[in-house]
């Protein structure tokens, strides 16, 4: 009796935990972190970002130059302060079937703008005075100021009016007109979409371990992964036969920021032998296995701004000794700097070469790695001599005023090195209030050829994206900005074999 | 009474502390571009203008109704998490308990039993491999033989019946190494008792002698030290927790300390304190059952 009491407690202990599984058509991708909130408004981090772009469609989207094209809607500039988007038709639907209108592009900037929503957005969007909706078809908004990136800035994910008035819980039950429907979401790690053109199911699978990740991906319990894996681990798993590996230029920056109230590195020249001291073609091609490409500007040659006629700084460590002489050290005076970064394995690894490098032409330096939390809470109040970090899923040219303008010192931008210099504010502004796009463009390379002699930041490179898969399937696009786009074609190898087929005996 | 004050004298130690760490809950949820105006209201809203102790005050109000309040991020209250988190870990510990035991009893007693031996050797050999590899090591490994050479398991995840083996064996093999080495030296002081002579005297068999009459005896330290173990596994099993991507409490408490998720670090320290206490109470009580001398009402 005793014994199968036992017994039983045993296999309910052992059955309890598990969740049930999906089908075995369910298509499943590898991620190291899952969305924190699948409600546009609210979402800031990146895997949301990707995932809501699945979820709900939005009046505007970016081309690969990053330039805004139409997405549900075209646009029209009325005047510089009055834009009016009228709705591409066929317009998708909800999930219950209703079209989406006007109305629910109001409610969803309208609560966006609303104080007591708290949304993480509405600084980029304060600039919006008014919005109407002249017809079902048609929307207006107006604005306080002239914004030549006010199209760009509105890319968020459309929410149903019905229930934004009925406060839905759109963080945890989504319903948007985006080509994925929320199916269920079995716990905290695993999220299942299903396409709406062919109600395949996709689940996105957190699996936070690279390692574990990529074991996975060997035993085929997943189907694809994308990025944020060890270039060594890209490299091994590219070589196995069942794998396959489709690489992109990314447009990512990874760059060195500097504290420029810092006595050190806040003088220019010990900014430039840190430039010339870095080998970073030797970086990529050894360290990042040759997935990525050298930067010199926060915006790569492709983005419409972009240019391929700066210079940047060799690597020359002669030169920078040079030049850290003219600042005053010399062997028996070295300087010593502090460079934080974050507790990331990988980002560790980078900084301990950075550490060499800059130790053979002369600066000491002192890495002090931190959790997230912490590293982050320093670079914004300024408790940083040097640091490392990436921006990610830049497209519009205003990260220039926030990150570069003498104003814009946290809490009021993102500028963390305190960088203040008189030619780049005016630059900014004069981009900013140029309504021409030549023009425009023009002064903006002015303005990184600028930034690029100033140096608030050391560019490092652009990391490429990259997509492992099994061959099971196919059809998975890379895109420039690292986003999920590619789910929606992603298929069954063998369902495409037939549909592709089945289509040449169709084709007389 | 005294569980009560440890209780709270965690809870605050820990609300300072996180409170006390660089890091603003605000930057993370709503970036640096936010206005100014809307990250006060936020702050206001959360409650995290107020002075330190006005915040303990009111974290200690609103935990004595039962309210832990809403995930900062999700938006979710904690309780749901809780809910879906505990019952994720208990399954693990349980089974990573029962691997231990079934591990660790059978290499303690004949590591004690045949005392000098090649199985001695051989059974302390192997719980000072299982103490010294860490998880993060074992779990990749026990991966790469069970799940991809061998394919009886999946890699990681919950799904399926046998989603559970690995992790438990992970957590379950760094236990039986520190068991089997606590039941093999309690058997050794047991096994030259007087009572036990006399059993064998009596006639019983050596496995029935050790079985019925030595292992019994010599459970009471082992089971201290179960208690203590089986506490630190409803703790949150961190690291093996996130190599398996088993959404337990130890990955709940990793994520919200990076986030600076401050209710649901409080929420989750709070639960594994309780654990501590209710396995210790539960061991305690264990003991009187196993052991007849122990009576808690006459303890004289």
């Amino acid at each position: 009796m005793v014994t199968m009491v036992w017994l039983s407690l045993f296999l309910i202990s052992l059955t309890s935990g598990c969740t049930e599984s999906t089908p075995e058509t369910t298509i499943r991708f590898g991620l190291a972190n899952t969305p924190t909130n699948l409600d546009p408004r609210y979402a800031t981090d990146a895997t949301s970002a990707r995932i809501n772009r699945l979820l709900y469609s939005r009046l505007v989207d970016f081309a690969q130059d990053a330039s805004p094209i139409p997405a549900l809607a075209t646009w029209e500039v009325l005047s510089p302060t009055h834009y009016r988007f009228t709705f591409i038709e066929p317009r998708p639907t909800f999930p219950d079937g209703t079209i989406i209108t006007a109305e629910d592009v109001q409610a969803t900037f309208v609560s966006i703008l609303d104080p007591k929503t708290t949304s993480p957005h509405r600084g980029l969007l304060a600039n919006i005075s008014r919005i109407v909706t002249p017809s079902e078809s048609t929307i207006d908004f107006f604005l306080t100021h002239l914004d030549p990136f006010f199209a760009g800035s509105i890319s968020i994910g459309i929410l149903p009016a019905n229930l934004i008035a009925s406060n839905h819980p759109f963080h945890d039950q989504p319903v948007g007109s985006g080509p994925f429907l929320f199916h269920h979401r079995p716990d905290d790690t695993r999220l299942i979409l299903k396409r709406r053109q062919d109600n395949q199911l996709v689940e996105l699978i957190k699996i936070p371990d690279p390692t574990v990740r990529s074991l996975k991906l060997l035993a085929g319990e997943i189907h694809l992964l994308q990025n944020d894996l060890p270039p060594e681990l890209v490299s091994y798993l590219a070589a196995r036969p069942s794998l396959s590996l489709q690489q992109r230029q990314g447009s990512n920056f990874a760059y060195l920021g500097f504290n420029h109230q810092d006595p050190i590195v806040g003088k220019h020249l010990v900014r430039q032998a840190i430039a010339h001291a870095i080998n970073r073609e030797q970086i990529i091609h050894f360290v990042l296995g040759g997935r990525a490409r050298p930067a010199q500007a926060l915006f790569p040659p492709n983005h419409w701004i972009g240019t391929s006629q700066l210079l940047g700084y060799p690597y020359d460590p002669a030169q920078a000794r040079a030049l850290l002489a003219q600042a005053g050290f010399n062997p028996r005076h070295r300087p010593t700097l502090i460079y934080k970064t974050s507790t990331d394995p990988f980002r560790l690894r980078l900084a301990t070469i950075i550490q060499d490098q800059l130790q053979q032409v002369g600066i000491n330096v002192s890495i002090h790695s931190h959790d997230w939390g912490t590293f982050y809470g320093d670079i914004k109040t300024g408790h940083f001599q040097m640091y490392s970090l990436a921006w990610v899923g830049l497209k519009t040219p205003d990260i220039f005023r926030q990150a570069f303008h003498s104003h814009s010192v946290p809490p009021r931008g993102v500028n963390r090195g305190r960088y203040a210099d008189p030619t780049t504010d005016r630059l900014i502004a004069e981009a900013e209030n140029t309504p021409e796009r030549i023009q425009q463009q023009a002064l903006y390379r002015e303005l990184q050829t600028r930034l690029l002699d100033t140096l608030p930041y050391v560019p490092l490179w652009y990391e490429d994206h990259f997509v492992l898969k099994t061959n099971e399937i196919e059809g998975y696009t890379l895109h420039t900005d690292g986003n999920y786009d590619g789910l929606l074609h992603v298929q069954w190898a063998s369902a495409s074999r037939t549909h592709s087929q089945l289509a040449r005996q169709a084709t007389p | 009474m005294s569980a009560l004050i440890g209780l709270l004298g965690v809870i605050s130690l820990v609300f300072f502390l996180i409170h006390m760490i660089p890091g603003d809950p605000i930057d993370v949820m709503l970036g640096e571009s936010a206005l100014t105006a809307d990250r006060e209201a936020l702050r206001q809203g959360l409650g995290l203008h107020l002075p330190l102790y006005e915040q303990w005050w009111n974290y200690l109000t609103a935990l004595a109704q039962a309210d832990f309040g809403h995930s900062l991020f999700s938006g979710r209250p904690i309780v749901d998490l809780l809910v879906e988190r505990i019952p994720t870990t208990l399954h693990l510990s349980a089974m990573a308990l029962l691997v231990a035991i079934i591990i660790a009893v059978p290499l303690g007693v004949v590591a004690a039993t045949r005392q000098h031996s090649v199985y001695d050797y051989g059974s302390m050999g192997f719980a000072l491999l299982g103490i010294s590899i860490p998880n993060f090591w074992m779990g990749p490994l026990l991966i790469l033989v069970g799940a991809l050479w061998l394919g009886w398991f999946p890699v990681s995840g919950q799904e399926g019946w046998n989603a559970v083996v690995l992790p438990a064996f992970t957590l379950g093999t760094a236990m039986a190494a520190i068991l089997a080495r606590m039941i093999r030296s309690s058997l050794l002081e047991i096994l030259g008792e007087d009572f036990l002579r006399t059993a064998r005297a009596k006639g019983l068999s050596p496995t029935k002698a050790i079985f019925i009459h030595a292992l019994p005896n010599a459970v009471l330290p082992v089971l201290t030290l179960l208690g203590l173990q089986l506490g630190g596994l409803l703790g949150g099993a961190v690291i093996t927790e996130t190599v398996f991507a088993w959404p337990g409490l130890g990955l709940l408490m990793i994520e919200a300390i990076q986030q600076r998720d401050y209710p649901v670090v409080q929420a989750a320290v709070l639960c594994i304190s309780m654990t501590y206490i209710f396995v210790n109470l539960f061991t305690d009580l264990l003991y009187a059952w196993l052991d007849p001398r122990i009576d808690w009402q006459n303890p004289s």
